[in-house]
């Protein structure tokens, strides 16, 4: 199902970027805007009928007033958002597959009480991927029994 | 009830105060909340918000590597793009009504769309678009004085 809401991914070398999330974790470049000197002032990716946006580290007071866009690689590690993929299938390949290509897997694909099978992983400069493939229709009361948690629809 | 479908791709959003987030983001920019998982505290675990089949995750700081841009002086990692069918000024109003940080305001833009920028309460950046002009690559490269292709 394609998102109205689209994560922005920001990266100290987005060429690099670009090219790892290809080869790792099977993404395609669809759209590449380059400046001047043919560095990448911004990038979209597909996977599926997902889309990510990348690009470099910027920022000013000028720019952007009192934000600042940086890669975790410069925040030793840090992240304000993690990115969320949806496998329709075969997570534990794509697991498998990100690893032997380079990634860091910070969490094994694991059943989840939620109905998903999930695996973690940081791409190369420290941003966190968590991977998700439904593996049970649950309703919110079989989630409740399973964790033993409180969930609601609303505060 | 199940679950409606996922999207392909979300976006987790780090905050201090996920409770005060919530409320926050349905306010300002019409989301609304889907799931709250609460500790046994009644703090906020894991918490979704769905703007049309958009989908995001609300969360708190839960180690080293998650953290606000609150605790960051306003550095993100990551931001969020909305593309809206209609009324991307009137969603700035409101947005700004309920207390957003402006970084842009509405213009038009040389690749087609109408956008604005702004900055929640703990500093998330946030983008709102509508396509005002469908364009093909080469005439943004044209309208940009830029190149755009479609690979690496």
């Amino acid at each position: 199902m394609p998102s109205p809401i689209t994560p922005v991914v920001f990266y100290r070398d987005p060429k690099a970027a670009l090219s790892w999330l290809e080869q790792v974790f099977g993404f395609e470049t669809s759209m590449l805007v380059t400046d001047e000197s043919g560095s990448v002032g911004h990038a979209e990716m597909s996977f599926g009928d997902g889309r990510i946006g990348a690009g470099g580290e910027w920022g000013s007071t000028e720019l952007l007033g009192p934000a600042l866009m940086k890669s975790p690689a410069s925040l030793g590690g840090q992240g304000t958002q993690i990115i969320r993929v949806e496998l329709a299938s075969a997570l534990d390949d794509h697991c498998a597959r990100a690893e032997a290509a380079g990634a860091v897997i910070t969490q094994r694909p694991q059943d989840q009480f939620y109905g998903s099978r999930v695996y973690r992983a940081l791409d190369l400069e420290g941003h966190v991927w968590c991977f998700d493939q439904k593996i049970a229709d649950l309703s919110l009361a079989d989630m409740e029994r399973a964790s033993g948690l409180t969930i609601k629809t609303s505060l | 009830m199940s679950e409606s479908p996922r999207p392909g791709m979300s976006s987790g959003v780090v905050y201090r105060d996920p409770h005060a987030a919530l409320k926050w983001l349905e306010k300002a920019f019409g989301f609304e909340i889907t799931m709250v998982v609460e500790n046994e505290d009644g703090s906020i675990g894991h918490s979704e918000m769905r703007f049309g089949d958009g989908l995001i995750y609300v969360g708190r700081e839960w180690d080293e590597r998650h953290r606000s841009p609150a605790n960051l002086d306003g550095v993100n990692t990551q931001s969020l793009h909305f593309n809206l069918t209609d009324g991307v000024d009137a969603h700035f109003e409101r947005a700004v009504a309920a207390g957003a940080i402006v970084l842009r305001e509405p213009a038009d833009q040389f690749y087609g769309d109408r956008s604005y920028m702004v900055m929640d309460p703990e500093g998330h950046v946030w983008s709102f678009s509508q396509a005002i002009k469908a364009m093909t690559f080469d005439e943004m490269a044209k309208a940009g004085g830029r190149p755009v292709r479609d690979h690496l």
